[in-house]
C-alpha cells in the first residue's frame, strides 16, 4: 500500500542525517540518525540534549527507547 | 568483538549499540529524573537491564514557600546491583564519550 | 422501521478509511498531552505513525503557546488522541 510506502521511504533516507528528535516529555536531541526500528528506538551519534531550548548535555551514542519519542524531524527548528 | 567489522558499522538496529555497551559503564536516562551510571551486565529487547556498581542520581524540585524559587536537589545513592525494568528508560549512552557539559 | 445494525450497515466506513482519504491534504492532529499538530499527510500505518510535511507544532507551556515549524516529520503515533480532517486553525 503506497501511504505505508512513504513511510519506509522516509525512514531509509533518514540514515545518516541530521535529525531532531522529539520526546513527550519536551526534550528534544539533535543528533546523526544511525539507525531506527519498529518501536521507534533510536541511535543517535553525537547527540545533543536540549530542555527547555537549552543545551543540556552531549553524548557521544545514544540509544532513545521508542515509547518517549513523539516525533523525528529532518530539519533543525526554524520556528520561535 | 568481530574481526571484519568496526564497532560503529555494525549498528544495524539500535539495540546493537546497547549490545556492543555490554561490560561497559552507561549511563541511563530514567523517568522521574532520575539517573544511572553502572556496569551494564544484562538486557533484553524491552531494554530491561541489569546494571552493576550503579550510582543513582535522583533530582527533585520544590518551591520555595516564601520566594516561590524552584530549589533542586540531587541524591546520590550506590547500589551494587539493579534490575532496571525497560519501560523507564528514556535514554542509554555509554558515558565514556560523554564530555562534561 | 428496522433497527439499524453496525454488521449491515453499508455506510460503515472503517476509521482508518477515513485517513487514508486525508493523505495529500492538510490534518490536524490533537496528541493526548494537549499538544497539536498541523501537517500535510504524506502517508502512515496501522499504528497510526504518521509521516507529515510543513508541519506546525502548537504546544501551550507556562508562558504561553509556542509555535514550532518543522518540513518533515514522522510523528508516533501512540501519543494521538484525535484528527480533524482539513482542519488547520487549532483552537478556533
Amino acid at each position: 500500500m503506497s501511504r505505508k510506502e512513504s513511510l519506509s521511504q522516509f525512514i531509509q533516507q533518514i540514515h545518516g542525517r541530521p535529525v531532531v528528535v522529539k520526546l513527550v516529555s519536551g526534550v528534544d536531541y539533535r543528533g546523526v540518525l544511525s539507525c531506527l526500528d519498529g518501536y521507534m528506538n533510536i541511535a543517535l551519534e553525537q547527540t545533543e540534549e536540549y530542555i527547555n531550548g537549552q543545551l543540556k548535555n552531549k553524548y557521544g551514542d545514544t540509544f532513545i527507547r521508542g515509547n518517549n519519542v513523539l516525533y523525528i524531524s529532518t530539519q533543525k527548528r526554524r520556528g520561535v | 568483538m568481530e574481526d571484519e567489522q568496526i564497532p560503529t558499522i555494525s549498528v544495524k538496529e539500535p539495540l546493537d549499540l546497547i549490545r556492543l555497551s555490554l561490560d561497559e559503564r552507561v549511563h541511563v536516562k530514567m523517568r522521574n529524573e532520575r539517573v544511572l551510571r553502572g556496569k551494564l551486565h544484562a538486557y533484553d529487547q524491552h531494554l530491561n537491564m541489569v546494571l552493576g556498581d550503579v550510582e543513582e542520581t535522583v533530582t527533585t524540585v520544590e518551591i520555595d514557600e516564601e520566594t516561590y524559587e524552584e530549589i533542586y536537589k540531587t541524591t546520590k545513592r550506590s547500589i551494587p546491583m539493579l534490575f532496571v525494568r525497560g519501560d523507564g528508560v528514556i535514554l542509554v549512552s555509554p558515558p565514556n564519550r560523554t564530555p562534561a557539559l | 422501521m428496522t433497527a439499524p445494525s453496525v454488521a449491515t450497515n453499508p455506510s460503515t466506513l472503517l476509521p482508518l478509511e477515513l485517513v487514508d482519504k486525508c493523505i495529500g491534504s492538510r490534518i490536524h492532529i490533537i496528541m493526548k498531552n494537549d499538544k497539536e499538530i498541523v501537517g500535510t499527510l504524506n502517508g502512515f500505518d496501522d499504528f497510526v505513525n504518521m509521516l507529515l510535511e510543513d508541519v506546525t507544532e502548537y504546544e501551550s507551556t507556562p508562558e504561553g503557546r509556542r509555535i514550532t515549524k518543522l518540513d518533515q516529520i514522522l510523528l508516533n503515533g501512540n501519543n494521538i488522541t484525535m484528527l480533524v480532517p482539513g482542519g488547520d486553525l487549532p483552537g478556533e
